[in-house]
């Protein structure tokens, strides 16, 4: 089984998808008190895109962030290879 | 900040204390106690900032400024 070289560019995208991530939880838990702000609702809309396309360009790269169903996997199966992501 | 997070108070010695006395101890007062409800519309963090410092809002930011201080420091 080859382990994966990850190279910058893995830890780069990472941390975009984390940076993503962390607004998208800042906006969710601020729009639950706050339901009728649209701005707050339209930059959550652009950035739960943007984060649905760092992670598809993510997993076309370097395989599978989530399991049963969510992403997809490359032949052969890709979800048993080293590492996960929350290994690196 | 407006006023400094880090508050102090001193706790009561008295001459029966079975441990060496700690007189100075501090507590943070974050501004999420001062904001009763947060509104709309506050200046925002660029995304790679908000993940550092943990928030999506500077007026919510606290770095949590307090060093232990007395004798025993650890807890405070």
């Amino acid at each position: 089984m080859s382990t994966q070289t990850l190279d910058e560019q893995y830890y780069a995208q990472l941390l975009q998808l984390q940076q993503y991530d962390f607004a998208l939880v800042e906006l969710t838990l601020f729009l639950d008190t706050h339901p009728n702000d649209m701005q707050a609702l339209q930059q959550f809309n652009q950035l739960a895109q943007q984060r649905r396309q760092c992670a598809q360009q993510f997993e076309q790269q370097y395989g599978p962030l989530l399991q049963f169903g969510q992403s997809y996997s490359r032949y052969p199966w890709q979800w048993a290879q080293q590492p996960w992501p929350w290994q690196v | 900040m407006n006023n400094n997070q880090c508050r102090v108070y001193y706790p009561f010695v008295g001459p029966f204390d079975p441990c060496p006395p700690i007189r100075v101890k501090t507590y943070v007062v974050p501004p999420n106690q001062f904001i009763p409800f947060q509104p709309m519309n506050l200046p925002q963090y660029p995304l790679p900032e908000a993940l550092r410092r943990g928030t999506l809002w500077p007026a919510l930011f606290s770095p949590y400024p307090c060093p232990p201080v007395g004798k025993g420091g650890g807890d405070y």
